[in-house]
């Protein structure tokens, strides 16, 4: 599949998030094994937001502008004019109702999990056999974790300062938790800028992220039951 | 005269301690107030489910088919909810209001279960304790430290930054921390999956034929205990640490995939046949695997 066709079908995607997709597209993800799981991930990534949509409260409005100002420096999306309201295009993105609902931290959480699903998928099937001095060139996920870390300190500050006043146990553990795990993304984001084939390397680094987000899915989850 | 301070001296004392008895009874009063006491009857194997965000929980098995939960609130300040659906028992504490020191959100609950109960247990801080339950179990705690003995199923703990101390332990453990150590003490289980970040984790026991043991942490150390008489094939790997290794493997012979890594300071080998299988990994921790003494 030429990159061309990829890069129109992602446009696509991007464009028309919650639209049927096109016949051209449709005949190209059939012959694609990447866009079909850039697809997949994208149905699955919804099927979450609907679910999560539904129980989380309305986050404040700073947040979402602040989100998609990020995501717009980044590049993960670019600015296409809005009709209705700064939300409408990450609404219409997951395909939701209007009044949709879900937190920044939660979004986090999604971006995260793309994220690590995307660099599995990337990932040469360490099981296969591969031909001796055979050169391949397996593509690299970008290093887009620290973007997303951004994202999560953010997410974080806001659910730590909700986390209840009176259980100070609690909250210095988790806040204690999360210096270990920033210290931990900083010693793996090191080794992989010194050592960026080593794949081990990379492994630790995205499991360090991938704590990052258990600790603020722990946070949301005590922030959201301790005041009851 | 004499007789005459010594009356006064008396009746002070006599007043103190009058003083003290009435204070002492309040208190007495106050802490019985807050002691609850509850019983449900049970048939088969129940399934109990407890959230507590701070204090002692401490779970044993007994031979009756009933359930009985004997607790103490630290204050008014906290209720606690206790439901029966079934076979299936809810304790819950409940904050009544936030403004209060921390001592007086706390909850403690002396649990008693028949030996095949399911237990999901929920706390943030304090310890919990299961003794001799065997049925499956999840425990998800921030800061509460864990510690479980002659207990069987499968358990699954998610910590922050509480440890676990499992002391003959059987079935199959599921367990992931940040900063939480882990110790499994001669445990009979035939998987076992443990991550921690900085943590340790011991394991102290036997490994069983068939059996899979991943231990991956990110700095701290992991240490494997083994007798003469142990099979299995390991695999041990430290990116930035170090390897010690005292048992006598021979080169691997059953082709476990080699390291993804050119930087990792490795060992690959078969102790015996090779009968069950030992993942080591760390990124700049200590991997120590040492001959049982």
């Amino acid at each position: 599949m030429s990159p061309t066709q990829c890069a129109q079908f992602e446009r696509m995607l991007e464009e028309q998030p919650d639209g049927p997709l096109t016949a051209e597209a449709s005949a190209h993800m059939k012959g694609c094994t990447d866009c079909r799981a850039l697809w997949s991930d994208m149905e699955a990534i919804h099927t979450a937001a609907m679910e999560w949509g539904g129980r989380e409260p309305e986050p404040p409005e700073y947040l979402w502008s602040a989100l998609r100002r990020q995501l717009e420096s980044e590049g993960l999306i670019r600015d296409v004019p809005r009709e209705n309201s700064e939300r409408s295009w990450l609404a219409g993105w997951f395909g939701a109702a209007p009044r949709w609902a879900l937190a920044g931290a939660s979004i986090s959480l999604l971006l995260i999990a793309a994220m690590l699903a995307s660099y599995q998928k990337n990932e040469p099937n360490a099981a296969a056999p591969l031909p001796m001095r055979m050169s391949i060139s397996v593509p690299r996920p970008k290093l887009v974790a620290s973007d997303l870390g951004k994202a999560l300190d953010g997410d974080l500050k806001q659910v730590f300062d909700s986390l209840p006043e009176g259980n100070t146990v609690l909250t210095s553990s988790l806040r204690e938790n999360l210096g270990i795990v920033d210290n931990l993304i900083a010693v793996c984001e090191k080794s992989v800028r010194e050592q960026p084939d080593d794949r081990m390397a990379r492994d630790y680094l995205y499991g360090a992220y991938q704590q990052k987000a258990v600790l603020l899915a722990t946070a949301m989850d005590r922030s959201a039951l301790e005041g009851r | 005269m004499k007789g005459g301070v010594d009356s006064m001296v008396c009746l002070r004392i006599a007043g103190t301690a009058l003083v003290a008895l009435s204070l002492g009874t309040s208190a007495y009063a106050q802490g019985q107030g807050r002691r609850f006491e509850r019983h449900f009857t049970v048939q088969g194997k129940p399934v109990v489910t407890v959230q507590n965000a701070t204090g002692r929980i401490q779970v044993r098995a007994w031979d009756k088919q009933e359930v009985m939960i004997v607790g103490q609130r630290g204050s008014t300040n906290v209720e606690v909810d206790t439901e029966q659906v079934g076979n299936r028992i809810e304790i819950a504490t409940r904050v009544l209001s936030e403004n209060a020191n921390p001592d007086a959100l706390r909850a403690d609950y002396d649990i008693s279960v028949p030996a095949e109960s399911e237990l999901q247990v929920r706390s943030d801080s304090g310890n919990v304790t299961v003794d001799s339950v065997h049925g499956d179990m999840s425990f998800d705690t921030v800061a509460a430290d864990l510690e479980l003995q002659d207990v069987e199923g499968y358990l699954v703990v998610k910590s922050i930054g509480g440890s676990t101390v499992c002391t003959r332990c059987s079935g199959r453990l599921d367990a992931t921390s940040i900063s939480g150590n882990f110790k499994l003490l001669q445990p009979t289980m035939a998987n076992v999956r443990v991550q921690t970040s900085s943590g340790n984790i011991l394991f102290d026991g036997s490994f069983m034929n068939r059996g899979i043991y991943v231990l991956k942490n990110y700095s701290g150390t992991i240490e494997v205990r083994f007798s003469s008489t142990d099979s299995f094939d390991v695999r041990a790997t430290s990116l930035y640490g170090n390897v010690i290794n005292q048992a006598p493997v021979v080169p691997d012979r059953h082709n476990m995939p080699a390291p993804r890594s050119g930087l990792a300071k490795s060992l690959f080998g078969t102790m015996n046949d090779g009968r069950a299988k030992v993942e080591l990994s760390s990124f700049n921790g200590t991997i120590k695997i040492s001959k049982r003494e």
